[in-house]
Formats: structure tokens, C-alpha cells, sequence
């Protein structure tokens, strides 16, 4: 089960999180929760990406990254963010780390709810 | 008092606010801020959105608008919904970005403001939706309330901020204040009926539009068919009157319905805009009575005069404490003997003002005649002269009769025999020493009450004289039944008639009526020796005038009675 004290220790900015969510804790963990099944949006965001719709890719990213963000999952955000970045302006390059890497933190956050 | 900013909203109902955003965490993320103050709705795409909005038009007080979504895109729903309130009710949209550049992309699309992912401060995100939703409101209240629905003229509040506003604009172009009325218009609404009226009224606000171009002109309809007008100063309004009443006479097919405009020119900008307007309608309603199309002005001429008038009537009290009033006598001869004789004088008020100096009469008696105030003047003139008579009886042994004005106020007071019994007694004085003269006007104005005074005072012996006779219009069979014991020729008469055959016969006529009337004439403003020749071959008793002496201080008329009564001087 995910608590406020294993986001902390996975790197969230807990406090901006809960303040968003008018300090409901349970508010804030039932969302964090309701992205733990993102897993196929990346997928999705990959397939994009290598059949160079970078335009779609950009905005699963970018609409990734205004959720990550509001929750204040840093570790996952911050990958999230560059991934966006690269995208709005449609670079051509090798995407595979950054997804990697969102793939990884992602199943770090997973793994504090499996964690106990 | 509260000013009106700092009243509270009236809060009928809890207003509801769309959140549109495909995301679910995000969408329950701004909904818990929201739902603190506002109802609150979702949609997960600018097409649902659209759907909701359609569904009941006008129910959402503000939109809060992911931009990327799928279906339809945030940039899609704003083309789709700004503008088209008659379909999905009208509502101001807040953009939810996390995009710097689209911040400013969605306020050149007709975003009203934007809320920056992540939600960092709820506390501001409700601020600015209260904000936005306040500002739409009034903005809907001003645009539903900002002009008058029949002529799509300025309703009056607004009107008359928009006026205060052009001033603060410009104070230095001199404006107009206009009041255009449709006279007699409770007349044409009886004869023509409330809807013909809104036609019609309809019709004068259209011209109004096409003679005034409205860039310049403010225009606002007033009430019971009036209109008001604020603009650059300019001297044609006779032909905007004109044209005005064409059109009215063209639509209603009756030529004596007509328009009056007043017009306050070049208006004082440190007075109320409410108070101009009241001046130039002010116009209107004292020439109400007349049945012909016109403008009437009021200029800074007539505002200082009336400031002048204003100033005399509150000055009154302590001139008549500081006696700065002073009675002059004007004396009367007799003049069909071999040589003139005085016979009696008329008591005239002079003002002296220690800082204006000289006030004239004509200044200050019509004003005080207007607003009563004479009254107390009258009575200042009255115990005056009784003083004199007994003054120069007890100097002289000569009781020289003084007349003195009876004004209109006066025949009204119920103590005036009291009044004036009781100046008689205190100076030693009978009713044939004061003698009272009663404006011929006031006989054809009032002449119930006025005949019914003067009878009263006749009987107790005064003598009272009609005054300006010939500019009152006394018709000749109500003459015979007046109470009268003198008539006094308006001088007037006695001016033109060395000059005309035809004014000269007229005094004639006038001195006949006074024999037949059996009672004597005095002509007043006589300064030549022909005109007081020509009187007196006519039959003329009495006579007042330059040709004898001015009004002069009681000292120098003290000298005419010792002339007259071989007394050295």
C-alpha cells in the first residue's frame, strides 16, 4: 500500500502534492494510485514515436506531465518533462533512454504499492 | 454608507463551473479546489463540453479548458463556443496550461485568464474564477441594462456616468446639455395609445441618431417622452427642434403637436451632470404652455444671474437687520389748479449694499415678488413711511399721504388689516395718511381674492390705487365693479405718447374711463413740461414723474415741503 511517507522517501515533493489536494491525504494517495495503470500510455507514447507521430506523442506527453506534476511525482515527472520538451519541438533522436527511464520510475512508484 | 464596490454580490444561486480536461486525476485535482465554492461539472473533451453547454444554454457561469485533449482539442472548443451564446449560453473560459507560449495563444483566442499546471495555490485559482465570473456578470448586467430596449439609447444612469466620463476625458471642449421634450405628450398618448407612442418615440430616437452623429452626441430617452443630449457646444439646435417636429407631425399627421428643446450651452463642468440637465429641463417646463415648436436657452449669462438672485435672496435678512434698505419718497402734484401742488408721494425702496453698492429695484423686486420674500420687505416700507408721515406731520403740521405697494403675497395674509390698523395706531395716523397700491395684474390674476381684500380695506377707510393700469388687461365691464379709488397710468404710456397719435389717444381713453369711474388719475414717468401740459389739458389730476423730482431721500423731500409751504429752506 502506497503512504504519504514512501512517496517522500521515493523522492515526491509530498507537501506541494497534498496542498494541491487541499491536504486530503487520501485524496492525494487515491490519485497517485489512479496512475500506477499508466503503463499503456507509454506504450502508447512509444508506438507514436516510432511511427513518427511525434505530434501525438507530444501531447500523451504533455498531458502525463501536467498529471505527474499536480501529484508532485518528481522522480517520474522529471523524465516526463525532458520526454515533452523534446517532443514540442519535434526532435528527431533516439527517445529509447528517456522512456526507459520513465518505464523505470514508474515501476519504482508501482513497487511502493506492492512494497509492504 | 458602503460605497457600491464594497457591497456584497447578490449570491442567488450556486453558480457552476465545467471543468474540461481528459485527464481524470487532473480533472478531480481542480474539481476538489473548485467544488469549495461552485458547483461543479465535468467534460472530458471540448465535444462533451460542447454537449453540456447545448443541453442548457447559459447554466455554466465559467469554464475551466485543458487545451490538449482528444476529440476535440481546447483551441477547436473556443472557436466553437465564443461567439455563438445564442446556442451554448454565454460563459468566460479560463485556459488550464502548463505551455507559457499557449498562455498568451489563449488570451488572443478570447480566454479571459489562465491557470498554470501544476495547481500550486488553490487559493489563487479560486480567486481568479471569482474574479472572471464577477467581471462576465457585470459585464452581462452592463450590456442588458446599458441602453433603454425601445430606443437603443443610454439608459439614464449610464447616460449620465458617460457624461462624467467624457468630461474627465476632455474638459476642455464646451458641451451642451439638452432636454428635447415632446410637448403634450400625456395628450398623444391618450389620443394615439401607448403603442403608436413607442412608434413614435422609437421614431424621434432615430432622428436624434441622424441629426447627432452618436460619435459624438450622448443620447439617453428621459422621461414622459423626453430625450437628453450632451454635446459639443453648437447653435443649430432650432433646426434639430425643427426637424424633430417634422417628423412627429409627419407620423402623428397632427400639426399642433410640437417639440421643445432647452439647452444649457457651454455648461459649468463643475456642476453635477444630474443638475445640468435639470436646468435645461427646467426650460422646457416653464415654457410647457406654449404651443409652438422651439429652443429655449440657458447660458452662463443666466447661471450668474441666477447665482446674483440666489446671493440678493440670502443676503435679505440681514439687509433688512442692517437697514440697508432705504425708503425713497417720489412726490405727486396736483396739476389742474394754476400751479402744481404737492399732493401726496409714493414710497420707493433703494438697496444699499455695502459691498455691491447700489442693488436696483428692478433686480431685486421681481425676485422677491416671485419668492415672497417681498412680503417682508413690504413690511420694512410700510412702517417706514408710516414713521415719515407722522415724522413730517410733526415737523410740518402737514400730513403728506404716502402710498406704498400692496404685493400679491400680501392680499393673501390673513393679518394684513391687523397689520397695517395697528402702524396707523402706532404713529398717530389715520387710514387716509397710508395709501396702498394694488398691481393691476394681480386684480385679473387673483381677482376673487383681491376684491375681496381691497372691499375689506376700503371699508376701513383706506384709499387704494391700481398700479400700472393699461398692462393688466382688465377688461372694461370688470373695471365698473373694482374697488378702486385711483388708477395710476403705467409709465409706459405717458413715454410714447408725445411720440404717437395713437398711444396719445389711448391715454385719453384711459383718463375717460378714470371720470367715468369717478375717480382721479395718476400718470406716472411724466419728465417733460408738454407731457405734463398735454395731461393736464386732458384732464389728468395727478402727476409723478422726473419732470418734478426723482425718488429722493426723505432729507431732500423735506425741502419740497417747505417750498410748498413757504417754509425757507
Amino acid at each position: 500500500m502506497i503512504t504519504v511517507q514512501k512517496l517522500r522517501d521515493f523522492g515526491a515533493d509530498v507537501s506541494d502534492g497534498l496542498r494541491r489536494c487541499s491536504g486530503m491525504a487520501d485524496f492525494y494517495l487515491e490519485m497517485v494510485n489512479s496512475v500506477l495503470g499508466d503503463a499503456p500510455r507509454f506504450d502508447e507514447m512509444e508506438k507514436a514515436i516510432k511511427e513518427g507521430s511525434l505530434r501525438e506523442a507530444f501531447e500523451i506527453a504533455h498531458s502525463l506531465k501536467g498529471v505527474y506534476a499536480n501529484l508532485s511525482l518528481t522522480p517520474v515527472l522529471d523524465p516526463i518533462v525532458r520526454i515533452t520538451e523534446m517532443l514540442r519541438h519535434e526532435k528527431a533522436g533516439d527517445y529509447t533512454a528517456v522512456l526507459r527511464e520513465i518505464r523505470e520510475k514508474h515501476a519504482a512508484l508501482v513497487a511502493l504499492a506492492n512494497d509492504d | 454608507m458602503k460605497d457600491s464596490d464594497t457591497l456584497p454580490r447578490f449570491v442567488a444561486r450556486k453558480r457552476k463551473v465545467l471543468v474540461v480536461d481528459d485527464s481524470d486525476v487532473n480533472r478531480r485535482l481542480i474539481g476538489i479546489i473548485v467544488s469549495r465554492e461552485y458547483e461543479v461539472i465535468f467534460a472530458k473533451n471540448g465535444q462533451e463540453a460542447l454537449d453540456i453547454l447545448q443541453d442548457s444554454p447559459g447554466a455554466v457561469s465559467l469554464i475551466l479548458l485543458d487545451l490538449i485533449m482528444p476529440v476535440m482539442d481546447g483551441y477547436a472548443f473556443m472557436e466553437r463556443f465564443l461567439g455563438h451564446s445564442g446556442q451554448y449560453g454565454k460563459a468566460p473560459v479560463i485556459v488550464l496550461t502548463a505551455n507559457k507560449e499557449a498562455e498568451v495563444e489563449s488570451l488572443r483566442r478570447g480566454a479571459v485568464d489562465f491557470i498554470p499546471k501544476p495547481y500550486d495555490f488553490p487559493e489563487v485559482i479560486l480567486a481568479r474564477i471569482r474574479r472572471s465570473i464577477a467581471l462576465e456578470e457585470d459585464t452581462t448586467l452592463i450590456r442588458k441594462n446599458e441602453r433603454e430596449p425601445l430606443t437603443m439609447l443610454y439608459s439614464r444612469n449610464f447616460f449620465m456616468e458617460y457624461v462624467r466620463q467624457r468630461d474627465l476625458d476632455d474638459q476642455n471642449t464646451p458641451m451642451d446639455a439638452a432636454v428635447l421634450t415632446l410637448n403634450r405628450f400625456n395628450m398623444i398618448q391618450d389620443i394615439y395609445g401607448p403603442g403608436f407612442v413607442r412608434h413614435l418615440l422609437k421614431a424621434i430616437s432615430d432622428e436624434i441618431r441622424r441629426l447627432l452623429p452618436q460619435d459624438h452626441c450622448l443620447a439617453s430617452r428621459g422621461e414622459y417622452g423626453s430625450f437628453l443630449l450632451y454635446h459639443p457646444h453648437r447653435s443649430d439646435y432650432d433646426i434639430i427642434c425643427n426637424e424633430i417636429a417634422r417628423k412627429v407631425r409627419e407620423l402623428t399627421g397632427n400639426t399642433r403637436f410640437n417639440i421643445h428643446v432647452g439647452v444649457y450651452e457651454n455648461v459649468s463642468k463643475d456642476m453635477d451632470p444630474e443638475q445640468r440637465f435639470e436646468k435645461a429641463a427646467l426650460l422646457c417646463y416653464d415654457n410647457k404652455t406654449s404651443y409652438k415648436t422651439g429652443c429655449y436657452f440657458y447660458n452662463m449669462e443666466a447661471h450668474e444671474k441666477e447665482m446674483y438672485n440666489e446671493r440678493l435672496i440670502l443676503m435679505m435678512d440681514d439687509a433688512l437687520k442692517d437697514r440697508q434698505f432705504r425708503v425713497f419718497y417720489q412726490p405727486k402734484y396736483e396739476i389742474q389748479g394754476d400751479s402744481p401742488v404737492l399732493h401726496s408721494a409714493e414710497a420707493l425702496v433703494r438697496w444699499f449694499h455695502p459691498e455691491l453698492g447700489m442693488i436696483s429695484p428692478a433686480a431685486f423686486i421681481p425676485l422677491f415678488e416671485k419668492n415672497g420674500l417681498v412680503l417682508k420687505l413690504d413690511r420694512y416700507v410700510w412702517t417706514e413711511a408710516a414713521k415719515q408721515i407722522k415724522k413730517w406731520y410733526d415737523t410740518f403740521s402737514r400730513k403728506i399721504p404716502v402710498s406704498v405697494n400692496v404685493s400679491r403675497v400680501d392680499i393673501y395674509a390673513p393679518s394684513l388689516e391687523k397689520e397695517l390698523l395697528a402702524l396707523l395706531s402706532a404713529n398717530g395716523l389715520t387710514s387716509d395718511d397710508l395709501l396702498l397700491e394694488i398691481t393691476e395684474s394681480a386684480y385679473t390674476t387673483d381677482s376673487t381674492q383681491i376684491i375681496e381684500t381691497a372691499t375689506r380695506l376700503r371699508s376701513l377707510g383706506f384709499r387704494i390705487e391700481m398700479d400700472d393700469f393699461g398692462t393688466g388687461y382688465s377688461s372694461l365691464n370688470m373695471l365698473t365693479s373694482l374697488p378702486i379709488d385711483a388708477l395710476k397710468l403705467d409709465m409706459s404710456f405717458i413715454r410714447k405718447m408725445m411720440n404717437s397719435s395713437r398711444d396719445l389717444k389711448l391715454v385719453k381713453l384711459i383718463l375717460d374711463i378714470a371720470k367715468f369711474l369717478r375717480i382721479p388719475a395718476i400718470a406716472e414717468g411724466v419728465e417733460e413740461e408738454k407731457q405734463c401740459q398735454a395731461l393736464r389739458k386732458m384732464g389728468c389730476e395727478l402727476i409723478q414723474g422726473y419732470y418734478f423730482s426723482k425718488p429722493v431721500p426723505p432729507e431732500e423731500f423735506e425741502a419740497l415741503i417747505m417750498k410748498e409751504t413757504g417754509i425757507p429752506a
